[in-house]
């Protein structure tokens, strides 16, 4: 590690390389999956690797993960770097020293497989049941330990566990087939799963799969929606969040460029992407830059008052780093990403949102979406949904999609809940996947459903 | 090496399976019109499988180049895994030929030195400098990727097969902003070294598809015929082939039971083809060894066959299609090598009506009911000649209902990365 320190200095001197980061990685992770009572993955593995970025006005970037090549990857990044004499700017901070580790109260690292393999099997048979044509479950769990390093001095050393268990089961039955899935999982050892009721959710997951064969197909056009807590999740994450990234405002590409200060939602909404939040699957301490991950409020009181940064952005747009520049493993460079992003909790409880509306949807659960962050439209699934008429709610609905414009919908949010949820683990990919988690309160708004109907 | 790790494992009373990778790639991403980020990754490893007494071990480790002692503690790891592991082993592949694919091999994308790369996505930043400086409303942006990968199979079946392969890639992104906004991308990859001019043509049609964006407007719903455009499709299509994945049809998470059943409409044809000479997704063999093959999953409209690999194949009862897809960190897995839609005879150059070009958001949908709802990115309505560009709605069907409605397919084929397909005319509903 030292001689590593040493080389990069010297060939930084070299090169005349303005500014570098290495970080050396080391992930030890474990994977099971089985569907329909058999096992089709057990995988134990630990890996190395190092990646490099240089800096000289543009970036150099290089890695390896035969660390027999580390020098080398160290040598290329600044070739390239030197090779490239762009005219960017970076933020670069003094420098920290700092070990962090997020704790696990009973560490996975500690369990033997055949007790991982145990719970697998419990909740295959917890699934099981008649009309039920797939059962599938994963469980995965990965430790990752990180030395970043970098030219202006920082040396950082970070441990970060993830643990991630989630379940799916499809239902035939009336010339149909319907899935319904949940997962859960954070920054936290084993103790995550045993605080969740597994005979609960495997049995909700089986009645709404069953439930959904029943459905019928929505209404298409544009209505009133109240999204649940998950849903509002997605919406926020996919309709404001990718737009609040600093590299596409860099690029003038965001439909949120040049409008910092400006009012683009109602007064009540205010929402944060904070990767501090204990045990959530989103949350890290230092992101993949060196800075430590803070809480950013992205719109306080319907207005528009940070973007999500990183080195570069920051430097340009005149802002400090926030810690969002994230990478998906030392085989990437960082890029601006979300942590756990949320809407806060209004006023209102679920029964008067209900009561506001005559003609609607209640759309319930993620099934993922996406952004076009230059046009500001949106569109996302939902796993369910219900209509509702004067108030009340009525028959189910199935595969409901909404689609919309971000400051419209932004702007037409009528009522904010007081029931605030941030659990609902995934992967983000922006050209590389990384954990986020997302949530909020109840939300009563208008979109676009696409409906058969 | 390899080699020597054969050695180790032969030794064991196993049946096992290497799967070794090297691969280097070189990539430049153009922002603001300005080369921003380079770089060139370089990676290595092999994936070990072992069969012990009907069970199944995996694991892998990183690098080629290891020590005796490192290889004998992976060779034992990954052993000691198939005798504790409750993973099924349903058996290697055995000595076949591989398939014979011309092109996928390009000498000059190997031997390009890094700087030469380098330069050339600099002239392609000044390119679209260039394209940039009459157009003030538009912001450009590009990525330009070369790499070459070295890979591997043997197992103790008696497969010991190698092969490299090249590739280049292109992509391009416009924006238009003015009183409102609009955005084009462009797409695409090769196995071989694209001359310049196809650079140019990339920015080109990303700046062309902006502007068409930026003049589009909501369209009124709408039902009836409509024009499907080949990107447009390959959502659909995505959609539908999920069925067909042989896992997915073992374990009841698909449509389909049988073969033979009627699917669509008897002007689809639709092919998974791993021999296609210079194709993207073309391969001469598998991540098992199995030969890549050309297989028809839908003929005129019934259902001819499934997507499988190895073990899903034993499961039916059916030969390996040579679809197992993975990387020397994975467990191989069923997936596609080049999905075509065959041509038909309908010219529809001149289709006056409702076309879509582009549509986003197909993994919400749900494959197995198929429904779904995609946001039309890009459609436009022809009208005595006249385009008018649309955006803002959403495409909502049924997979399943709109491939029995299909009513022509046109004659010639476009193709992106390894999607092949024609104009497709069929009944639609745009809210």
């Amino acid at each position: 590690m030292e001689r590593l320190v040493r080389v990069a200095e010297e060939l930084a001197r070299r090169y005349r390389i303005l500014y570098y980061e290495i970080r050396i990685t080391k992930v030890s992770a474990s994977h099971l999956t089985m569907q329909n009572g058999q096992l089709e993955e057990l995988s134990v593995n630990t890996e190395i690797g190092i990646g490099v970025r240089a800096f000289n006005g543009a970036w150099g970037f290089s890695s390896a993960n035969d660390m027999g090549r580390a020098e080398k990857a160290i040598e290329t990044a600044m070739k390239i770097a030197k090779l490239s004499r762009g005219d960017s700017r970076i933020y670069l901070d003094d420098p920290t020293n700092d070990r962090a580790e997020l704790p696990m109260k009973r560490s996975f690292l500690d369990m033997d497989i055949e007790d991982k393999l145990a719970l697998v099997k419990e909740v295959d048979s917890l699934l099981r049941g008649s009309s039920i044509s797939n059962r599938s479950v994963s469980y995965g769990d990965g430790v990752k330990e990180q030395l970043y390093f970098n030219s202006l001095g920082s040396e950082i050393e970070t441990v970060v566990p993830r643990i991630r268990l989630s379940f799916s089961v499809t239902a035939k039955g009336g010339g149909d087939m319907q899935i319904y899935w949940k997962s859960f999982g954070g920054t936290a050892g084993w103790e995550l799963l045993e605080g969740v009721d597994l005979t609960h959710w495997t049995a909700f997951a089986r009645e709404k799969a069953l439930l959904l064969l029943e459905a019928k197909s929505p209404p298409s056009g544009e209505f009133d929606v109240i999204m649940d807590p998950e849903l509002t999740g997605v919406f926020i994450h996919e309709a404001l969040g990718h737009a609040a990234e600093a590299d596409s405002v860099k690029t003038g590409e965001s439909i949120l460029a040049g409008k910092l200060g400006e009012r683009i939602a109602v007064e009540e909404l205010t929402v944060v992407d904070d990767p501090t939040l204990p045990g959530k699957f989103g949350s890290y301490i230092y992101d993949d830059e060196g800075i430590k991950a803070r809480r950013v409020e992205i719109i306080k009181d319907g207005v528009l008052v940070n973007y999500l940064t990183d080195r570069e952005t920051a430097a340009l747009l005149n802002l400090k780093p926030n810690g969002h520049g994230r990478a998906q493993s030392y085989n990437y460079q960082p890029l601006v990403r979300m942590g756990n992003t949320y809407v806060e909790p209004g006023d209102w409880s679920f029964e008067e949102m209900l009561a506001e509306v005559k003609r609607g949807l209640y759309v319930i659960g993620d099934k993922g979406g996406e952004v076009d962050t230059a046009n500001g439209t949106f569109t996302f699934g939902a796993k369910e949904g219900y209509i509702i008429e004067n108030g009340e709610i009525k028959e189910q609905v199935k595969d409901v999609a909404l689609s919309g414009k971000i400051l419209d919908v932004l702007r037409s949010i009528r009522a904010i809940g007081k029931d605030l949820t941030i659990e609902f683990p995934g992967y983000c990919g922006k050209g590389q996947w990384v954990p986020v988690d997302d949530g909020g309160p109840h939300v009563l708004t208008r979109a676009v459903v696409g409906g058969l109907l | 090496m390899i080699e020597r790790l054969i050695g180790i494992l032969e030794r064991e009373n196993v049946e096992w399976e290497l799967y070794w990778e090297k691969s280097r790639n070189g990539s430049f991403r153009i922002e603001n019109e300005r080369l921003e980020r380079s770089q060139r990754k370089f990676q290595s490893g092999i994936g070990l499988r072992v069969g012990y007494r009907g069970k199944l071990g995996f694991s892998y480790i990183t690098g080629l180049n290891h020590d005796k002692e490192t290889l004998e503690e992976f060779a034992k790891r990954t052993v000691k895994l198939a005798k504790v592991s409750e993973v099924p082993f349903r058996g290697f592949p055995s000595e076949k030929s591989p398939a014979k694919v011309k092109g996928l091999y390009d000498k000059r994308i190997d031997d390009i030195p890094f700087e030469d790369a380098h330069a050339i996505a600099r002239d392609f930043a000044e390119k679209i400098a260039e394209l940039k400086a009459g157009r003030k409303k538009y912001t450009l942006s590009g990525s330009l990727a070369f790499g070459v990968n070295f890979y591997g199979i043997a197992n103790s079946n008696g497969i010991f097969l190698e092969d490299r392969s090249t590739g280049m890639s292109v992509s391009t992104y416009a924006v238009k902003k003015g009183t409102k906004t609009g955005s084009g991308s462009y797409y695409q990859s090769y196995r071989s070294l694209q001359p310049f001019e196809e650079l140019e043509v990339a920015v080109e049609k990303a700046v062309e598809e902006a502007h068409m964006n930026y003049m589009a407007e909501k369209l009124p719903p709408y039902k009836g015929e409509l024009l499907l455009e080949p990107q447009a499709f390959r959502a659909i299509v995505g959609i539908f082939l999920e069925n067909l994945f042989g896992d997915n049809v073992y374990h009841g998470r698909s449509r389909f039971t049988k073969i033979g059943e009627k699917v669509s409409s008897e002007e689809l044809t639709l092919i998974d083809d791993a021999t296609v000479d210079g194709g993207v997704g073309s391969y001469p063999f598998d991540g098992e060894g199995n030969p890549g093959k050309k297989t028809v999953l839908v003929e005129r409209g019934t259902l001819k066959g499934f997507l499988l690999d190895e073990t899903y194949a034993r499961l039916l009862g059916i030969e390996s299609t040579g679809n197992a897809v993975r990387d020397f960190r994975t467990v191989p897995h069923v997936g596609t090598s080049n999905v075509v839609v065959e041509p038909g005879e309908e010219s529809l150059d001149d289709f006056e009506g409702v076309v879509v070009k582009k549509v986003f958001g197909e993994h919400t949908a749900n494959p197995i009911s198929g429904d779904f709802s995609l946001t039309v990115e890009l459609g436009y309505v022809v009208k005595d000649g006249d385009v008018r560009p649309f955006k803002d709605n959403m495409l909502v069907g049924n997979v399943f209902e709109l491939f029995n409605l299909v009513v022509a397919v046109g004659k010639e084929f476009e193709r992106v990365g390894s999607f092949y397909s024609p104009r497709i005319l069929g009944i639609g509903k745009i809210v």
